[in-house]
């Protein structure tokens, strides 16, 4: 057989074509993808396998009501390593597969402060746990939150402290990361507002000794406790040197103080405390129903690191669903009207922030057990 | 005064978990010199082994003793798969080799026993007494014990007996030791071993303060390295002696100026140790064995 020029040539573009040609069919292909940064490794580890398991059984939830503008959703995760540097690279390699469509980011602030830069330069949406307010007011419109912000905790603590158990004089602890600080911040302001003395003391992530601390805290002759701890085994340490070292004043915690790492870590220390919590299983019927559908699946209690993600996944899903495209700016029209949708946090509302929860649940550490006392709603 | 008293006994207890990891660190690196950069992985993973062994249904003391016995294993092996293999070959490869080996232990504990970090349980049912003004952890009471027994146990060990005297002139000069009739490369494995169970021994105690996780190695071991160089690297006594000022530093450092900087105190002194007696404390014996 002969080969003309003209054969030549046609093999010559196929071979060229074809690469495109395949990658084009991938990106449309079978499944619609959504990439999650997750920590796998590192000392969030354990909150990281919960997390994941909370965004496939939203997943597998929506498959089989009929998925994603009619396809399967698919979920890629990448491991952020716990680390800033981890959910960069982590993120990178998520945003260079073109047919990801949207993204599940961090429950940590520093984490989200880490690839927000990149978020802008990718110009897609990404779903955050991450609490510091800041996240959602600095010019990024590719970031949703699925957590109340810390300004609502802050408050919420500092009422409740005030208002319920009549508390004047606080001590406030918080790590000196984003998180801790913003959260921090919050609490101290919203004591200000309500004319309670504080004493502000801040802690590195990862200490092995909290007796300083605690010894601050007793000399300092506060009432009662406000904390917010970015780590649990931080928490837990605390926790026990805090009773060991005989400080029995009420305590109440941001979200931390009542995850099941830390039940599990702190034991008896942290009985009779008070926590906020995004998530609490008896605080809504969407709360209850993903309680149930967890509990059965993974057997262990819920907590706000599987629960977030499972309403991000959720979310993410009727927007492209209602928006009909995966085109970026029409799924952040679409997150951005929703109004009304029943989660397990609680019932998402987004404003032009891209925050879509404003109140939090005030839960008590009952002998281990966590009970719902009431659900505190913000409308400013 | 009270304060002080408390801050006294907290330093002094978590200065001799530092202690106990830095003397590993000098043992290893008076025989190889080569630092053991996994020596922090030690104690992570005889803390998951004792985990493991009391929920297999062990008693306590049991459980210690397999912990403890992994741990020689697994400082034979390390010897044989890390250090040997490179023993020809200059420092850097070794310790590079090291570092490597801690991070393969890390995410061999994490892929076989999962992210959770885990309880273990103290030796003492009381968590601990309160004396006076000052509480005293259980816990830090005992590895303050266990620490000077080490302390005294090192000292008849290297210089009253022939086997400590062996393992000493195979770390002055292998060589020399080896014309003597010495088996260097057995003296190398026993001080592997023996490093092994002392980061080990160290995992096993502070496992009840600081909970059993991936990370406990590496950030004890940190703080070790740092007591190793204040002490004067490759001398025992440096090693307990910085151990325990790194411990009482950082926690007077903490409660008298500021919480957040309390590990910075720690490498404040690491820094000023580097600038202006870059020996460290007992550097004088390391000079002349040089």
């Amino acid at each position: 057989m002969r080969l003309t020029r003209r054969d030549f040539a046609a093999g010559i573009a196929a071979g060229i074509a074809a690469p495109y040609i395949i990658k084009s069919a991938n990106a449309q292909g079978a499944t619609i993808k959504i990439g999650m940064c997750a920590p796998v490794t590192g000392p969030a580890a354990e909150s990281g396998g919960y997390a994941i398991k909370g965004a496939k059984l939203a997943l597998e939830a929506v498959n089989k009501a009929g998925g994603i503008l009619g396809k399967q959703g698919e979920l890629i995760v990448e491991d952020d390593q716990t680390t800033n540097p981890g959910i960069v690279l982590a993120f990178s390699k998520l945003a260079s597969q073109p047919d990801i469509v949207g993204f599940l980011g961090s429950i940590r602030s520093t984490q989200v402060h880490a690839m927000a830069p990149d978020v802008i330069k990718l110009g897609k949406p990404v779903m955050i746990g991450g609490t510091d307010p800041k996240l959602t007011h600095m010019d990024n419109q590719w970031l949703f939150r699925f957590r109340p912000n810390d300004s609502y905790s802050g408050r919420v603590i500092a009422e409740f402290g005030v208002n319920t158990l009549g508390k004047k004089k606080w001590a406030v602890l918080h790590s000196t990361d984003a998180f801790g600080t913003a959260g921090g911040n919050a609490l101290t302001g919203a004591l200000e507002k309500l004319g309670c003395t504080t004493f502000d003391q801040g802690y590195a992530n990862q200490s092995q000794d909290f007796t300083p601390v605690v010894l601050a805290i007793k000399q300092s002759g506060a009432e009662i406790l406000g904390s917010y701890f970015t780590f649990e085994n931080d928490l837990g340490i605390f926790a026990r040197q805090l009773r060991q070292l005989g400080v029995n004043i009420p305590w109440v915690g941001s979200p931390s103080i009542v995850n099941i790492t830390a039940l599990k870590l702190a034991g008896p220390a942290l009985y009779n405390t008070y926590g906020v919590a995004d998530y609490a299983e008896d605080s809504s019927e969407g709360s209850k129903a993903f309680g149930k559908i967890y509990r059965d699946a993974v057997k262990v209690a819920p907590d706000n690191q599987s629960s977030w993600t499972f309403d991000a996944i959720n979310v993410l899903s009727a927007a492209i669903n209602k928006a009909g495209s995966t085109e970026p700016a029409k799924i952040r029209e679409a997150i951005l009207a929703i109004k009304k949708f029943p989660g397990a946090e609680g019932e998402y509302n987004f404003d032009q922030n891209g925050d879509g929860l404003h109140g939090y649940n005030i839960v008590k550490n009952e002998k281990g057990k966590i009970v719902f006392d009431k659900h505190i709603e913000f409308n400013d | 005064m009270d304060l002080a008293l408390q801050l006294l006994f907290t330093g002094i207890g978590i200065g001799a978990v530092y202690a106990l990891v830095a003397l590993g660190f000098v043992l290893i690196f008076r025989a190889t010199n080569v630092v053991n950069f996994a020596q922090g992985e030690f104690s992570m993973v005889a803390a998951y082994l004792m985990v493991v062994a009391v929920e297999a249904g062990l008693p306590y003391w049991a459980a210690f003793i397999v912990a403890l016995l992994g741990m020689a294993l697994l400082g034979v092996v390390f010897n044989l798969g890390v250090y040997y293999p490179l023993r020809h070959r200059t420092y850097l490869p070794v310790i590079i080799a090291t570092i490597g080996a801690s991070i393969l232990l890390a995410n061999s504990v994490l892929a076989i026993y999962g992210p959770q970090p885990q309880v273990l349980e103290g030796w003492f049912e009381t968590p601990g007494i309160q004396v006076g003004p000052v509480y005293l952890d259980s816990q830090y009471l005992l590895i303050i014990c266990v620490t000077i027994c080490l302390v005294i146990f090192n000292f008849w060990f290297f210089e009253k007996t022939l086997l400590g005297k062996k393992l000493q002139a195979t770390s002055q000069d292998k060589e020399m030791a080896s014309l003597l009739g010495i088996s260097v490369s057995t003296m190398i494995m026993i001080t592997f071993i023996y490093s092994a169970v002392l980061g080990g021994l160290a995992g096993i105690l502070v496992a009840p303060v600081l909970f059993v996780s991936i990370q406990m190695g590496s950030t004890i071991a940190l703080k070790a390295f740092a007591a190793t160089i204040i002490g004067g690297f490759g001398d025992v006594a440096g090693a307990i002696i910085g151990g325990l000022a790194l411990g009482v530093i950082e926690t007077f450092g903490a409660a008298y100026i500021s919480v957040p900087y309390k590990d910075g105190f720690a490498f404040l002194v690491l820094v000023a140790f580097l600038i202006f007696r870059p020996q460290g404390i007992f550097g004088e014996r390391v000079a002349e064995k040089a």
